[in-house]
Parts: structure tokens; sequence; C-alpha cells
């Protein structure tokens, strides 16, 4: 009897050390936010009741937090609201992605500053000029589990982040999966090695070959919406479309040391109203902004035409790209009128509020006018407006169809059919004006309204009463 | 930067997202610019993406209209 009691007692002590082994690391992950802060009271009432669940829940953002919503990208610290949402939403590392460099290496170092979690990317190494602390690597100690987390953004072919060239000047990149892979001896130091992926999904798949020491993939950049999470190659990858629609929770199911199940769901954070009311009067006092009634620039004479304003964003296209000439679609001048005094924020982002970047294009004259006509077809059938240069254009009266452009310069000489020009204009227009060119053009990684509102500062003063570019010549 | 769409190959300017592709696949098509909102767009493995995704991190997606099968 005694033999059978210790015999059953010593089972029930084996039993409790098994269930002791096995622990559940639970991860709540967001990735390509982009500034959605309407959605960030919801996030906060989602990591609320997960971690009443699992007080050692792990939040990670897989980049682009930033860039979407001018409430955030322009405040006066560029991007704080994000940074100060995700500070009280409890995250525990983000990655950089490409986008965090729209903010410029001083902006990015302060915003990085200004957060109360690590900033992580293995493949990125600043200069120290910059004062920018980004980690490759950072541990955490989730309820016993130690969890090894890892950052890393992807490249373009130019071997720097899609942004603005300017805002990764003295920042060294190296190629991800080396950069990775030199992380390696994690393994020996942590029960679960998590890598925080700005790469894109078929980058993360790929990567899933050669990184069997990894176990998860939080992944971003490329917007893929996933059902939770999918095995390849032996690796769960995470990934969600954008602008917070949904966030992933993850559930690590750790066995003596090693990783043995992992599951994920979505969870919709669009939509269902409960919502953290902290949170909520922050965004509140974020969106009241009144850095948005700031004054750019003293308007002189009123605008009173669609054109008025059409050029006023041409010249600063061409004033703030150092561009030949420009052109802008007219669809996308959204108002036609501006009394004098203060041209503010506010203004410029209800002129301009796409969210369009502008581009760049090496054209010849003969190309500028075939991509122009392009443009006039597949924008309701009226002419673009233009920037360092005029147009006379002839429509016929009855079909509306465009016969014929003549582009001339400042001087009223007509554009070389051969000469290169250099050309800015906006994505929308670029996509639409579907012309023959050699140069498909280049994002030059500012949004359009950004140049309305630099131009504006550096004027001072404008006047554009009775400008007038457009000429159209009756048949 | 090139990225094919059904079975058309579109040439977009580098930084572009998917919504540009798809506005220079309608326009080659002359088609809308309208039906860009109409459209359910996937990557190869049949995932959603959304319209804000970059072209460069797909070589190829296709889409079809909303409810269609």
């Amino acid at each position: 009897m005694r033999k059978m009691v210790l015999s059953a007692l010593a089972a029930m002590m084996a039993l409790t050390v098994s269930a002791q082994e096995r622990r559940e690391l639970h991860i709540l992950s967001t990735n390509d936010m982009h500034a959605a802060i309407e959605c960030m009271p919801r996030l906060g009432f989602v990591a609320d009741s997960l971690r009443a669940l699992y007080p050692d829940l792990l939040i990670l953002s897989a980049g682009d937090n930033r860039s979407g919503e001018p409430l955030n990208d322009m405040y006066e610290i560029p991007a704080y609201p994000m940074v100060s949402l995700m500070n009280i939403v409890g995250f525990h590392a983000t990655t950089l992605g490409n986008h965090e460099f729209d903010s410029g290496q001083r902006g990015l170092a302060k915003l990085i500053d200004m957060s109360a979690f690590p900033t992580l990317c293995a493949n990125v190494h600043p200069d120290s000029k910059w004062d920018m602390h980004v980690k490759p690597y950072q541990l955490f100690d989730c309820g016993g589990i130690t969890v090894g987390v890892i950052g890393a953004v992807a490249l373009s072919p130019l071997g720097i982040p899609e942004s603005h060239p300017d805002n990764t000047v003295d920042i060294r990149f190296t190629e991800p999966l080396a950069a990775i892979q030199e992380l390696r001896w994690l393994r020996e130091k942590c029960d679960v090695v998590v890598l925080l992926s700005h790469l894109g999904f078929e980058t993360d798949v790929q990567f899933s070959k050669e990184l069997p020491w990894v176990d998860i993939i939080v992944g971003g950049h490329s917007h893929t919406q996933l059902k939770g999470g999918e095995m390849h190659n032996g690796l769960f990858i995470t990934q969600n479309t954008n602008r917070l629609k949904r966030a992933t929770h993850s559930t690590v199911i750790v066995e003596d040391g090693k990783v043995v199940k992992c599951m994920a769901e979505n969870i919709e954070i669009r939509g269902p109203k409960n919502e953290n009311k902290v949170i909520a009067e922050l965004v509140r006092y974020f969106s009241e902004n009144p850095a948005f009634h700031r004054v750019l620039a003293q308007v002189d004479t009123p605008f009173e035409t669609y054109e008025e304003l059409g050029c006023l964003m041409c010249d600063a296209y061409i004033a703030e790209s150092k561009a030949d000439v420009s052109f802008q679609n007219a669809g996308g001048v959204r108002y036609d009128k501006h009394a004098t005094g203060g041209f503010t924020v506010s203004d410029v982002l209800r002129l301009d509020p796409f969210q369009n970047e502008a581009v760049e294009l090496t054209l010849t004259g003969k190309e500028l006018v075939d991509m122009m006509s392009k443009c006039y077809d597949n924008d309701n059938r009226v002419f673009p407006y233009v920037g360092g240069m005029t147009a006379e254009y002839t429509i016929d009266p009855e079909t509306r169809a465009l016969k014929g452009i003549v582009l001339l310069d400042k001087d009223g000489k007509k554009l070389s059919q051969k000469k290169n020009y250099k050309v800015v204009t906006n994505s929308y227009t670029v996509a639409i004006s579907n012309s023959k060119r050699k140069d498909a053009g280049r994002g030059i990684g500012r949004i359009t309204a950004q140049l309305v509102m630099d131009y504006l500062e550096h004027q001072g003063h404008v006047s554009y009463q009775g400008v007038k570019r457009l000429t159209e010549i009756k048949q | 930067m090139r990225l094919k769409i059904n079975r058309v190959i579109v040439e977009v300017f580098e930084g572009a997202e998917v919504r540009h592709a798809l506005l220079m696949y309608l326009a080659r098509r002359r088609m809308s610019m309208k039906l860009i909102n109409q459209l359910t767009v996937c990557d190869v493995w049949g995932h959603e993406i959304d319209l804000d995704a970059p072209v460069s991190e797909h070589k190829e997606i296709r889409i079809k209209f909303k409810g269609k099968k």
C-alpha cells in the first residue's frame, strides 16, 4: 500500500513537472499601421483584454508605424502622436519600416528616444553623429520564457529602404539575411526566437529556408493578409494588411525549452466599438491639433480659379524638387477660392488631400506632350495645370477629344521635342497617364502636399491673381 | 519596375503602390479609373493585399471584381 501511494505521488510529481515545462507565449502583433491613429483606442482595448488573460503578453510592431495620416505625420514633432499612443498601448518593440525614415535622421532619432520601447533592426547601422539608438535585437523575459526578438528592414535595389535618399545619408545598411544570420547564437540563449520583419511576405518565405533556428516571423511591408499565420519550411509567419484593419494574436507553445506549436488568429480592429478611453481622449487631443492652423504664407491677392491654385501647386513642385517643368492633374486641385490672409497647413491638406507622392521623370518634349495628353483623357477630359511652362491645346468641340498640344517655355519658345526635361508631377497623374516613355519615373519620398507647404513657407507671401498658363485654341 | 497583373505586365515608377499599377492597368485597358474600388487584389499565394501595398514586394498580382468567383 505504501509503495502504491509513493508511486502515485511520484507520477503526480512527474505530471506537475511536465505541466510546468509546457508554457505559452502570447504575442499581439501589428504591421504597417501607417498612422491609423483612429484605430489606436480599439487596439488599446484589445491589448488590455489580452493582457488581463495573459499578463506576460508581448506586443510587437513590424514597422511602418507612421506615414499615411497628416494628423500624425505633420504634427509639430512629426509622427509623435503614434509614438505616444504606442507607449500607452504598451508596445514592447518595433522594427524600422522603410517609412520610419520619412522622419529624417534627426527626426527618427528623436522619436526613438521618445519611445518607451526599443527599436530593433539588425541591418541598420546609423553613424554615431545621429545619436540614433537602434539595436539589432532584444531579449524579453515573458513569464519565465526567454524571447529573443530580432528586427530587419527591406532594402530597395539602391541598397537603402524606400524613402527619400536624403533621409538615409550616413546610415549604413547591410543585407538583411546576413545581418540576421550573425545573430544565430541567440538560439542558445532563448526559448523562442522571433524575427520582426519589415521584409515582405515573399522574402519572409524565402528566408524561412535559411533560418531554421528562428521560431516565428512577425512580418510586414507587403500588406499581406494572412488567415492568422502560415507555416513555411517549418517557420511560422504572420502578417496583416495595413492601417490596423486587423492585428494578430499568436500563441507559441514551448515545451522543455523548445517551441512545439504556433497558432495565430486575426483580431478585427476597425469596426467594433469597445475602446480604451484614455487612448481615445488622447487621439481626440491630437485631432484638434492647433498646428494645423499654423500660417505658412500670406495670400496677398485672393485665389479665384482652380488654375491659379493649380499653378501654385506646380510652382511648388518645381521649386522644392528643382525640376524644369511640372504638371498636375486638374482633378487633384480640390477647391478654387482662397481669400487674402493666412494660407494654413489645413488649407494645404484640403487643397491636396490625397497623400500622393511626388514623382520625378526625365522626359523628352514629345514624351511630355504624350503623357499630358493621356492625363487629359483619363482625368475627365480636363487639361492638367502646368508649371515652368505654358500650354496651348486644341479640343474638338463636339467630342472633347484633344487634337493637339503646344508647350512653351517661360520665354515663349516651344519646348524641344528631343531635349530631356526633368518633370515632376504626382503619383496619381503618373499612374493614369499611360503613354510610352523611356523613364518610368521614381518617387522622391515626399508627398506633394508637403512640397506645397515647404514652398509656401519659403515664399512667405504669394499672389496668383490672374495667373493663366493654359490657353484653349478654338477650332 | 514591372508588375504582372493577371496576364498583363505594367511598368510603374519606383516607389509605386499597388493602386498606381492598377490605375495603369485600367488606363491601358481603357476602363474607368473608378473601377479600382471594385477590385479584389491578391498575391500569387491567394492572400488579399491592399491598394497601398508597395509594388516592389510583389512580382505578380491577381485581380478580380468583388463578388465574382
